[in-house]
């Protein structure tokens, strides 16, 4: 059966697709849809969805289109949801490869910094490093990876630990391969699946955080967040509870997504390294 | 002058409190072109002396002199040259190349690292390599996992004779293989020991093929040298308990048959 065929068989995944298709549109739709700065005012403040239909989701303390910010915040959950989710897998294999294939001191030193890494809480690390450096996209996306990391780290560690005395790394080593090239040429392709595995649930997650350091403010103040959004609509939530809902929806939506559509993937990878 | 001379190896390992030594002051010589087994039982530390000899795993006492050099004494970028002369072939030919490679790849990575041919060049050197060992250079873009153990083995050896050893160590290289293709792997193996003088260390429990192909033998039992001398003398009437043991476990079609 071929991949896709056997990734469609499943609902939960199916859906996840459509999620993540929909919010991929919007991300690549939003600057044909709404040209223009989403930040500036489009029409009195305040105004309630599905009353003015050209502005269908209403507008915002300020008077902005709550549907273009919608839209533009898309790209930012994404952008830097995918950015932080690969930093994070690509610090954490390199990281584990490295301690796993080197052992001995290498591997002590790379595993106490992992360790140190791990035993911060992610968000509050975020959150530091946010504060100190100063909010801007690319410093969110670091701040996301560093708190992220450890996790794929180990995995790809303890996996490297196991591929490291099969017979082909020793024969590697008997043609006269470099240890760095056998570490990543021979090594750490074949420890990736169960790295990737855990790709679904990291973007998830660097997206949650992303909506909460916007939320308290330290998200990038040039762009629309849709944690800003709901932080923005947090002062109006008796009068407008709309404000937060919208932004809030789309991001349960979007986490939904991406978790299913990720399962999915591994759920298919995994029958398909069954039947081979 | 021989090709490797091994003096007193030593290897142990330590197991919870105790110590159990691997290869316990083992010594044997190998001429260029020769044929030389070690032969013994599971666990006599056949497989521990191959990769020390290899440098897989490091010895706690004795000499390895390789070509008339310490080979003990290289490390890093000399070693990884020296290893250009010292080649191994692994039982299991699955195991012994990356899942993901290709025949091309796994023939490609010796030539390239060791700047054995220009990459323009390395295609033709690839299909010559394969038309050596008695394959045809249309396998070359087929992944390892698609051919079959018989080929997959022919393939090990073309990368071993890749870089021009004067020594393979074939760590029961035709044990994994069935009785049809073990015959043809062994007749490749001594052809290519007559046209190009490459010594092998030919690692097996099975005496019939050692009597068949070696020149001399090694007995081993518990890491230590049980009894050594010319193959056929030594397999036709076994001085040691061991030997006389594994020469009588052989199956003998002719002792079964009336």
């Amino acid at each position: 059966m071929s991949p896709l065929r056997c990734f469609l068989r499943t609902p939960e995944a199916v859906a996840g697709a459509i999620l993540l298709a929909a919010l991929i549109a919007m991300a690549l739709s939003a600057a044909l849809l709404f040209p223009g700065d989403p930040q500036a005012i489009a029409g009195p403040a305040l105004l309630p969805p599905f009353q003015d239909w050209s502005l269908p989701l209403g507008t915002d303390r300020l008077g902005r289109d709550v549907l273009a910010e919608l839209f533009h915040g898309a790209r930012t959950s994404l952008a830097v949801g995918l950015a932080a989710a690969a930093a994070a897998l690509a610090i954490g294999s390199v990281v584990g490869t490295l301690a796993g294939f080197a052992g001995g001191l290498v591997d002590e030193v790379l595993m106490r910094i992992t360790d140190a890494f791990q035993t911060v809480p992610g968000f509050l690390l975020a959150l530091a490093f946010v504060s100190v450096v100063g909010p801007s996209l690319g410093i969110v996306v670091i701040a996301i990876a560093l708190g992220t990391w450890p996790g794929p780290a180990r995995v790809a560690r303890a996996e490297v630990l196991s591929i490291r005395e099969r017979d082909y790394v020793a024969g590697a080593r008997v043609i006269g391969m470099h240890p760095l090239a056998i570490a990543f040429r021979e090594v750490l392709p074949n420890a990736l699946p169960p790295v990737l595995a855990m790709s679904s649930v990291i973007v998830a997650a660097a997206i949650l955080t992303e909506a909460a350091l916007s939320f308290l403010g330290l998200g990038d103040p040039n762009r629309v967040t849709w944690g800003g959004m709901i932080a923005e609509g947090r002062a109006v939530l008796r009068t407008a509870p709309f404000l937060s809902i919208v932004p809030g929806i789309a991001l349960v939506l979007t986490v939904l997504g991406v978790y299913l559509a990720g399962e999915g993937i591994v759920e298919t990878t995994a029958v398909r390294r069954g039947l081979s | 002058m021989s090709l490797l001379t091994v003096s007193n190896l030593t290897k142990s390992y330590r197991c919870g409190s105790k110590t159990i030594a691997a290869v316990d002051d083992v010594s044997f010589h190998i001429d260029p072109g020769e044929t030389l087994a070690l032969a013994g039982p599971s666990g006599s530390g056949k497989s521990t002396i191959a990769r020390l000899v290899l440098r897989l795993i490091e010895p706690d006492a004795g000499r390895i002199e390789f070509e008339g050099n310490d080979f003990l004494a290289l490390s890093g970028a000399a070693l990884r040259a020296r290893r250009t002369r010292l080649q191994m072939v692994f039982q299991d030919p699955l195991a012994a190349f990356n899942p993901r490679a290709t025949v091309a790849r796994v023939l490609d990575d010796p030539l390239r690292i060791h700047g054995i041919a220009a990459r323009a060049e390395r295609p033709r050197r690839i299909a010559a390599l394969l038309e050596r060992v008695g394959l045809t250079a249309d396998v070359a873009p087929r992944a390892i996992h698609e051919i079959s153990g018989g080929q997959r083995q022919r393939v090990a050896i073309a990368r071993a004779i890749a870089t021009k050893p004067s020594l393979i160590v074939l760590d029961e290289a035709v044990s994994a293989l069935d009785v049809s293709v073990r015959g043809q792997i062994l007749e490749l193996l001594l052809d290519l020991q007559r046209q190009e003088r490459i010594a092998y260390v030919f690692i097996s429990h099975d005496l019939g093929v050692v009597r068949a192909i070696a020149h001399r033998v090694v007995l081993l039992e518990g890491g230590q040298i049980a009894e050594s001398g010319d193959a056929r003398t030594v397999i036709d009437a076994p001085q040691s308990a061991i030997g006389k043991a594994l020469v009588a476990a052989a199956p003998r079609l002719n002792r079964i048959r009336p």
